[in-house]
């Protein structure tokens, strides 16, 4: 199945390249069906359809998402205010942390795991108004892991609850 | 007898643990830290009442509470004491952890609930013993 494929592939591409695209549809082939495993029926050349749908996200993402934009927000508030940073920091790589795990959980790749929406730099003002800010995204941090924890299936729940948990203390930790 | 149930016996016996070093942790504060911990251990009296009843009506074997207990290490002085007392909320954090996988519902949102607490309460107790950092990133996970 996998060896028919890259000849289907190299006639669609341009011929000065042909040299070079079957070695890389193989390698291309092989990881897709590394990656594909159970999940999705593998149907012959039809993996490579453009028309393909692209496999549904984890209901997990928008969490690991979340932890990096709180990593992130907490380190662009160290960089604007230095004398901060033995406090925000230790959170942020708490929150690194998380994201890693969740990655693993969830079976995306670190390098894949960049918050879709980057924050657009730290919070304004002076430092009690940084921390307020701060405290206000872990507040919401901590809801919506206790709402995943509360939702999640047995193998998943030990570790949300930690992060639920390590959230509720950032908050505390930012007072 | 069911994991849920285990579960939560464990999590009962932490609790009676945590109830009985309170008092040793309590002598050696003062004032503001007396206070929270009075108030740290009726969380855990709470819990494990709720405990103690809820495992009654399901049938099966409450573990009993016990004279005593051993502490890892003396407590002396308000150092000591805020060192066990960090101690006593990680630990039963980690009880209840433990719970989330094997429950369902009601269930997994008390432990959550206990967990998160106990968390923050360790959190406050490392501020007040003046250690750092605040916080550990997986609370309630063995080490």
């Amino acid at each position: 199945m996998v060896l028919t494929c890259p000849v289907a592939m190299g006639r669609t591409n341009r011929q000065d390249e042909s040299s070079q695209l079957p070695r890389r549809a193989v390698l291309r082939a092989g990881a897709l069906l590394a990656l594909g495993g159970a999940a999705a029926p593998l149907t012959g050349c039809g993996l490579f359809d453009r028309d393909e749908e692209p496999p549904q996200p984890d209901p997990l993402a928008p969490l690991l998402d979340e932890s990096l934009r709180l990593a992130a927000g907490l380190r662009a508030a160290a960089t604007v205010h230095p004398d901060l940073a033995a406090r925000l920091v230790p959170l942020a790589e708490s929150h690194e942390a998380h994201a890693a795990e969740l990655a693993r959980l969830t079976g995306v790749t670190t390098a894949s795991a960049t918050p879709t929406a980057s924050p657009s730099g730290p919070p304004p003002g002076d430092q009690s108004a940084v921390l307020a800010a701060l405290r206000q995204s872990e507040r919401a941090g901590r809801e919506s892991a206790i709402q995943a924890c509360s939702a999640a299936p047995a193998e998943r729940a030990a570790l949300l609850g930690s992060v639920a948990a390590a959230r509720a203390t950032h908050l505390e930790a930012l007072r | 007898m069911s994991e849920t149930f285990a579960a939560l016996a464990d999590a009962l016996t932490a609790e009676y643990a945590a109830i009985w070093a309170y008092g040793p942790i309590g002598v050696r504060l003062s004032d503001a830290e007396r206070k929270a911990a009075v108030a740290a251990e009726a969380a855990h009296r709470a819990r494990r009442d709720a405990l103690v009843m809820q495992l009654s009506t399901g049938g099966g074997t409450v573990p009993p509470d016990r004279a005593g207990y051993a502490l890892p290490f003396p407590v002396t002085d308000r150092a000591s004491a805020l060192r066990l007392a960090v101690q006593v909320e990680e630990r039963t954090a980690a009880f209840w952890r433990a719970a989330l996988p094997v429950s369902t519902g009601a269930d997994r949102d008390r432990a959550l609930a206990a967990l998160v607490e106990y968390a923050v309460r360790a959190t406050r107790w490392r501020r007040s013993a003046g250690s750092t950092p605040l916080t550990v990133p997986f609370p309630g996970r063995p080490a």
